[in-house]
Parts: structure tokens; sequence; C-alpha cells
């Protein structure tokens, strides 16, 4: 059908129509996307432009309320802390810009971990089956039923300090379960289908058939399962930091609530000092929701509505 | 309803329904006029995506979003259809249009018996009523369309294919509707079914006097079934007339393609063989393929029992294996590629057991032995252009001698089946269509010219006016090229017309076996009577679903198990050993 015969308001709906086949331009991805950048700028720009020595300790004057405020002794905040100080005399803002990227590493390398491992047991399970995938299936459904916290806090106890990479490995034990359950059930069905036979009858390797004919179509699940994983890890990094357990010396979001608790922040109204990292979990979170909730459209166009 | 018998059921007056898509509006259906008069039965047939089934969603108003009606007028029995809003549309369905989907299987709730899914219908449109005055009137149902009352207790996985169905008919009929919307009701179903529901619809069709809109791509069925037969093509209605006017006088190309698209036992063959290749020369003095005493169990159920044949190979053939689903068929068919490891026996290949192959033997086998499966849609990887299936084998089996000559030989192949190769190559599958996927298949079996080519049902999926085509493309494999050809079908009429030897399974056991102008021409075993009788031909001459309750394929199938195979004259070069 010629364009030229279509009306105004068909026109603007074939440019609403053209943009939604692009899928990648997607408002939610683009939106998630955007609020974890920022987080990663805040990092990577404030190590260039901020003293990141005022993250030690007793480096600056203590309990600063942020600019334009005023704490419980009636000091003002000063332009050399705009965003407070806490009750160690620690700066808030170098905390944050040392923190925030902390904490979405803990959780991206966690992840990272527990996809490969889910992705290599997933495989071997669906595609070697008999005995492996009997071993793979109750092992990954006997450790979904255990709560990953309790777990994590006997371990950390008994670990004393751990850096964040050792943290990040000890949470990607409990994120491995759903990923592998995920890969194993969607290769199970891949196997039985028409290009997976056809490849088996070009005289395919089973290397090639996972990793060049099966893999590739799991990209949007993959990365689906990724983005909630990350998700998982970074509540339970936080959940750990919270209670006082994870790394002792490295500043993170979740150690920074931490100390807020423990000097009595919320009575003495200091609410800039757990308040601040709180508003930047719910940012990553709400950034991670978004990019899951907009892969999910890209890869099943059902979703995507009209208007 | 006050129709007088001259007012029609439904009329449609320059229908024309528009679906807005990014590349501007396709009109689906355009300028539809037509009328379903009380008591006819209309046939509407054309190729998927020709229109027939929005049309009939569109009389419904359950037309899937964005689509619309853009002009033009639905009339039902009086009732300006799309004047109505969502209440009075929705009491106007069921009570009085009935729509019996394509597969019943997945219309029924799983989790409800029959009989309350029943009455659901009735309470939504009259109100509540009597428990035993719903009961009393699904029981009716139930019987009318020849299902004993205690079907209703039962939930639907325990009934058959063919009982689901009927069992959704006898939901669409429950209110008396003025008409009836049957879409593709028997495609899932496999031919003696098929006939037997067929019969129950138009039954039942007779009895409460409705219109009935068939909806289906079978010129045969509808020639067995409707009165009327309306011929749509993009869209457009291109043939109206009754059966009769049709059949023996088509106006359309189309038309006259669709009739002679069906092929006849006995009829004229729609192939040519003209040239007659010889078999690739081959290394070895034994038999291409054969089977020594193979079984196949799954659990408790045998679906294969013990059988042995020999092919020698030395000159090309078609070996046709007919049946039903669940007679195993299929199962012969993965277990000769090596995909399924036979219970007992063994398939040998050139001597060689095909389960207990080296890496470099079972390359050479992967080589010699290729197939085309049934569904052209999964054969493809999404992720890839088409051309990967063809170029991924070709460099594998070490044929390809450089980039320039692999893609030589792609377009030799892609030309010998009838393609285009600059179009159809560096597409990606979702941009063509089953036909042409499908000879893209068998164009990937030709360009690796294995020894034997395994076809399990290769057009069952494909539309009527391509099945001829694309068989015929099968058929040069052996003809040009001397590929031996085993074909896995269904349909008696194709095998009559390409094979060279048939063997009929029920249950997995042969029942008869021999050359096909014998056992499809002039069947002598039971089963292969029945499976013959209930072919919709598109010829009025042979009655079919004529409404005689006598024919209960039950019975006939119990007898047939009480009858011995029948064993009818030799093919050199093929031997099946007489159980």
């Amino acid at each position: 059908m010629a364009v030229q015969d279509m009306t105004r308001a068909e026109r603007r709906q074939a440019r609403r129509i053209r943009r939604f086949d692009n899928p990648w331009i997607n408002p939610k991805l683009l939106w998630g996307v955007g609020l974890l950048i920022t987080i990663i700028a805040i990092g990577v720009i404030g190590r260039l432009i901020w003293n990141l020595d005022l993250v030690f300790t007793g480096s600056s004057p203590l309990k600063l309320p942020p600019l334009g405020f005023e704490n419980l002794r009636k000091q003002p905040g000063v332009l050399d802390h705009p965003l407070g100080t806490d009750g160690g005399g620690r700066d808030m803002l170098s905390l944050i810009i040392i923190g925030a990227p902390n904490t979405l590493f803990v959780g991206l390398l966690a992840s990272l971990i527990g996809m490969s491992i889910g992705i290599f047991l997933g495989f071997s399970a669906g595609f070697l089956g008999g005995r492996t995938d009997d071993v793979i299936r109750v092992g990954a459904d006997v450790m979904i039923t255990i709560p990953p916290l309790l777990i994590l806090v006997v371990f950390q106890s008994a670990f004393g300090d751990v850096t964040l990479t050792m943290m990040a490995l000890l949470i990607a034990g409990f994120v491995w379960q759903s990923p592998t359950r995920l890969i194993r059930a969607q290769v199970l069905s891949m196997k039985q289908s028409g290009y997976v036979q056809m490849a088996q009858l070009s005289g395919a390797s089973t290397f090639h058939i996972m990793f060049r004919e099966m893999l590739p179509n799991l990209v949007p699940y993959l990365f689906g399962s990724f983005i909630a994983s990350v998700t998982t890890s970074i509540v339970t990094a936080v959940g750990l930091e919270v209670l006082g357990l994870g790394p002792q010396r490295i500043p993170t979001l979740g150690r920074t609530i931490y100390e807020a608790i423990n000097a009595g922040a919320l009575i003495q109204n200091l609410w800039w000092w757990w308040g601040i990292p709180t508003l930047l979990l719910g940012v990553m979170f709400i950034g991670l929701l978004l990019i899951n909730l907009g892969l999910d459209e890209v890869s099943n166009p059902r979703l995507r509505k009209l208007s | 309803m006050t129709d007088t018998p001259d007012k029609p059921v439904l009329t449609l007056r320059d229908l024309t329904i528009e679906f807005p898509t990014s590349q501007g509006v396709v009109r689906a259906v355009k300028a539809l006029s037509l009328d379903i008069h009380k008591g006819r039965r209309v046939g509407f047939i054309g190729e998927s995506g020709s229109g027939k089934t929005t049309t009939a969603l569109a009389v419904m108003q359950l037309l899937a979003e964005p689509g619309r009606v853009a002009h033009g007028q639905i009339d039902l029995g009086g009732t300006d259809i799309l004047s109505l809003d969502e209440e009075e549309i929705r009491q106007t369905r069921l009570s009085r249009v009935a729509y019996i989907p394509q597969g019943a299987m997945n219309s029924l709730n799983p989790v409800m018996r029959v009989e309350p899914q029943m009455w659901d219908g009735i309470i939504a449109h009259e109100g509540h009523s009597d428990r035993s005055e719903l009961k009393r009137r699904s029981d009716e149902a139930l019987q009318s369309v020849g299902l004993p009352i205690h079907a209703g207790q039962l939930y639907p996985h325990e009934l058959s294919g063919g009982m689901k169905q009927r069992v959704c008919i006898a939901m669409g009929i429950i209110l008396n509707p003025e008409l009836i919307i049957a879409d593709e009701p028997t495609s899932a179903l496999d031919v003696v079914t098929q006939r037997q529901v067929m019969q129950t619809l138009k039954d039942i069709q007779r009895q409460i006097g409705s219109g009935l809109m068939l909806i289906g791509h079978d010129m045969g069925l509808m020639a067995q079934t409707v009165d009327e037969l309306a011929v749509l093509k993009d869209g457009e209605l291109v043939e109206h007339g009754t059966v009769r006017q049709i059949l023996e006088a088509p106006k359309h190309p189309y038309t006259k393609d669709l009739i002679s698209s069906v092929p006849l036992v006995g009829g004229e063959s729609f192939l040519n063989p003209d040239a007659r290749a010889d078999a690739p020369k081959r290394n070895s003095s034994e038999p291409l393929l054969s089977f020594e005493n193979v079984r196949k169990d799954y659990g408790m159920v045998t679906a294969l029992h013990p059988m042995s044949f020999t092919l020698q190979g030395d000159t090309p053939q078609i070996i046709s294996i007919v049946g039903q689903s669940g007679s195993g068929k299929s199962t012969m068919g993965s277990i000769m590629l090596g995909f399924n490891p036979p219970s007992q026996g063994r398939v040998l290949f050139e001597g060689q057991d095909v389960q207990k192959m080296s890496a470099v033997q079972s390359l050479d086998f992967r080589r010699n032995v290729q197939a085309v499966f049934q569904d052209p849609y999964a054969c493809f990887n999404p992720f890839y252009r088409v051309d990967h299936a063809l170029k991924f084998p070709f460099r594998q089996f070490g044929l390809a001698q450089s980039p320039e000559h692999t893609r030589r030989a792609m377009e030799e192949a892609c030309q010998a089946v009838g393609l285009d190769p600059d179009l159809v190559l560096s597409r990606y599958p979702h941009q063509l269509s089953g036909g042409q996927r499908q000879r893209l298949i068998v164009a990937r079996a030709l360009m690796l010219s294995p020894k034997l080519l395994i076809a399990d049902e290769p057009v069952s999926m494909v539309d009527a006016s391509l099945r001829a085509s694309i068989l015929s493309n099968i058929y040069d494999l052996k003809d040009k090229y001397g590929i031996s050809i085993l074909y896995i079908t269904h349909d008696l009429a194709t095998a009559y017309h390409v094979s060279d030897f048939v063997m009929v399974l029920f249950k997995g056991h042969v029942v008869e076996a021999g050359p096909p102008k014998e056992v499809i021409g002039a069947p002598q075993h039971p089963y292969t009577q029945l499976l013959i009788d209930s072919i919709p031909w598109p010829d009025l001459k042979r009655s079919w679903g004529d409404g005689r309750q006598d024919w209960d394929p039950v019975e006939l199938e119990t007898e047939a198990q009480r009858a011995a195979a029948v064993y009818r004259g030799e093919v050199s070069g093929f031997d099946l050993a007489q159980a």
C-alpha cells in the first residue's frame, strides 16, 4: 500500500510502529542503562576531581550536614563536604565515590561467576542427560531451597575480614542454581528442535551444536537471567554488609549503612549518613529492574504495546 | 428469529479488513461479498494468509488488534454485527454464531471436566438454571455428536483427539446457533478420524438447520463436505459457486491449480519421469541399508515390531512407508538416521552397524544418509541466514574447494529446486515461506548428493498448492541424481505416484507391502482399505461423509488387527522379510 494515500493519523501510527520495530530503542532499557551508567560515572569522575583521602576516619569534621541543611548543633553544611560527613569524620561524597562502584562490582562479579557456572552445568545437564543430569538437577534443586544469607553469615563470621572478590565468590556459590535450571530446560527443548537435528545430520560436533547452534538462541534468556542474578547478588551483599559482615576496611554502601545504624544515626537525626547510600541502592535496583523489563520486551515482542 | 428460508443467515457486503503495520496498511480481506443461506454449507478455501480465518473472526468481532474492519457490512440474520457493542456481541457469540476452533486439544480447559465447560456457555447466555436441566441439555448435545453420555464426566486429557474435536462441536451447537463457523476443524487429526468428525459436523448441521462456514485448504475435504465453495486468494474472493460448478468447470487459474494439486490414486501422475540416472558408484558390495530384526519399545509400548528388510541401492528407488500417526513410521525414520537406538536388532549401512560407528565412519554415514523433515519452520536456526544450513554441511564433509566453489554449488542447487538464489540465500529463515524453506532443505540434500535420503512427511506442513512441486523436486533427486529415497508419509495418493515399493504400517506391524499399483490401487488388507476409504477425494462421484452412521472406524480397526499381513509382488533391489 502506497504511503501517500494514508491519512495523517495512519502515517503517525506507522511512524510509531517503525520506531517500535527497532527493539533496542526501548525507553525502559535506555532509562535503566542510563541509571547504572550514572552510578559508574559518579565513581569514575569522582576519582578524578575529588580528594579521596577524605574517606579515612578523622579526615574531616564530624557529623556535618549536606549543603543547605543544618544538623542538631545548628552547624550549616559546607562546600568542602557537599554531602556532609559521618560520625567518624569521613566525607560522605568520597564514601559514595568509592563505595557505590564497589557494591555494583560485587554484584556483577558474583553473577558473572554464577552465570558461567550455570551455563556450564545447565548445558552439561541438558545435553548429556542421564546420570550427569540427575546429579546436577538434584544439586541445583537442593541448593535453591537453602537460604543463602544463613550460610553466608556463618561463612563470613568464620573468615573474618574478606576482600570484595572473596565475597563475590562466596555469593556466586548461591546464584548459579536458577540459571542452571533455566538453561537446562531450554537446552532440553532445543535439543529436539529441527535445526539441531539438521546440524547433527551435517556431522557437527557436540561443541559446535552447543556453542554455535544453541547458545546464540539462548542470549535473550542469558541476559535476563544475568540481570536478575545481579540484583540478587547485590541484595545478598548489602544484606551481609548491613549485618556488619563482609569487607571491614573497604567502603561499600552496605558497610556505610551498618556504621550509621551502629553509631545511632537514626536517633541523632543524621539522616544523610544512612539516607544517601540507601537512595543510591534504590537507584541501582530501579535501574536493574528497568533493564530487565526492557530486555523482556526486546526478546518478547508480544509484550510491546502499540500505543 | 424470524427468518424466511430465502433470507440469508449471513451477508457479507464489501467487507474490507485492514492491519496497519510498519510497511503501511495491509489489506487482509478486500471487498468480499457473500451470502450464506440457512441450511447451506459454504467452504472457504485458500492458502494460509488468504484471509479465510480473518473473515471468520470479523464475523464474531474477534479480530486481533490492530486489525479493523475498514468498510463493508456484516449482517447476521438481520443484525448489523459491526454496530453491536461489547455486551451485545457477547450475547450473540455462541447463541447465534458458534465457532469451532482448529486445535480442539488447546481449546478445552484441562482442569475442568467436559460437562461443566459445556454448562458455562448456557449459564453465560441464559443465566443460572437447574443442574438437572443443564445436565439434560449437555447430555443431549453429547449424544447428538455421537459421544457416550459418560464422556461428560471425563477430563479433556482422557479423550482422544477426535473425541475432543466432537466435544467442541457439541459445545458449539448447544444453543442452536444460526451459523456455525468451523476453522479447519480436522487439520490436526488423521484421515480416519477426520472422516468421522466431518460426518458428525454435517449431521448436526443438518439437524439444527443452521448455516455452516467451513474454513480449510483441502480441496478433497471441501468437495465431500460443502454445498458452495468460495475460493480466496490474497484476501480476494476469486471464485464462488456450487461445488459441482467449481470442480467441473473452474474458471479462475488459481482454482484450477488448487484442484490439480490434489493427487489422485490412479489419476494422472503429476511427475514427469524423463531421465533415469544411475545410482552413485559404490565401493562396497554390501547392501545400502538393511534392518536386521529391528524392534523399538518405548517403555511398555512397542512402537515397532521386529522388522527386517534390505535395500540394495544399486538402482535408485523410492520406498514409501505409509501409516497413520502412531503407526511407528517416524520411529523407523529416526532409527535409520541413528538418532534413536533400536531396542533389539541392528541397522546396517553398507555392512556397518549404525550404532557402533567410529568418528570417521560416522561422518561418512552422515554424508551419505541425509533427511528432509516434516517441519520446514524448525529446520533453520533462527540466528543465522539460511545459507548457513547449506554452507555448513558442505564444508563439514570436505566437499568445499573454495568459498567461490561453495557459492556456485549453493546457487546451482537452488536453481535445481526452482528457487532464485539471489532472493533467498541471504535471507533469515522467518523471511521465507514454508514452501521456500522446504525447497531449501531439498537443495541442501542435493548439494551433499547422499546415497540415501529419508524424507519424513516432507510436504504435510506445506500449502496444498505447493505440495506437488516440492514432491517433484524430491522425485528429481532420484531421477536425475540417482539418490535412493525412503518416503515416510500418511498420504497414500502421493505414495502411489512416487514410489517403487509401498509398506503400510499399522501399530508397528507391516500389514500390506508391494508395488504401489497393487497395494494402493487394489488394497486387500482391511486396514489399507480403511485408509483409502477415509481419503476425501475431490470427486463428487465418490461419496464419503454421506452421513451414514454405520461406518465405524473402531470396529474396522479391530477387524484389521485380526487380519494377516498381505505381501504382494516383489521389486528387485528391495527385500522385505515376511513376518
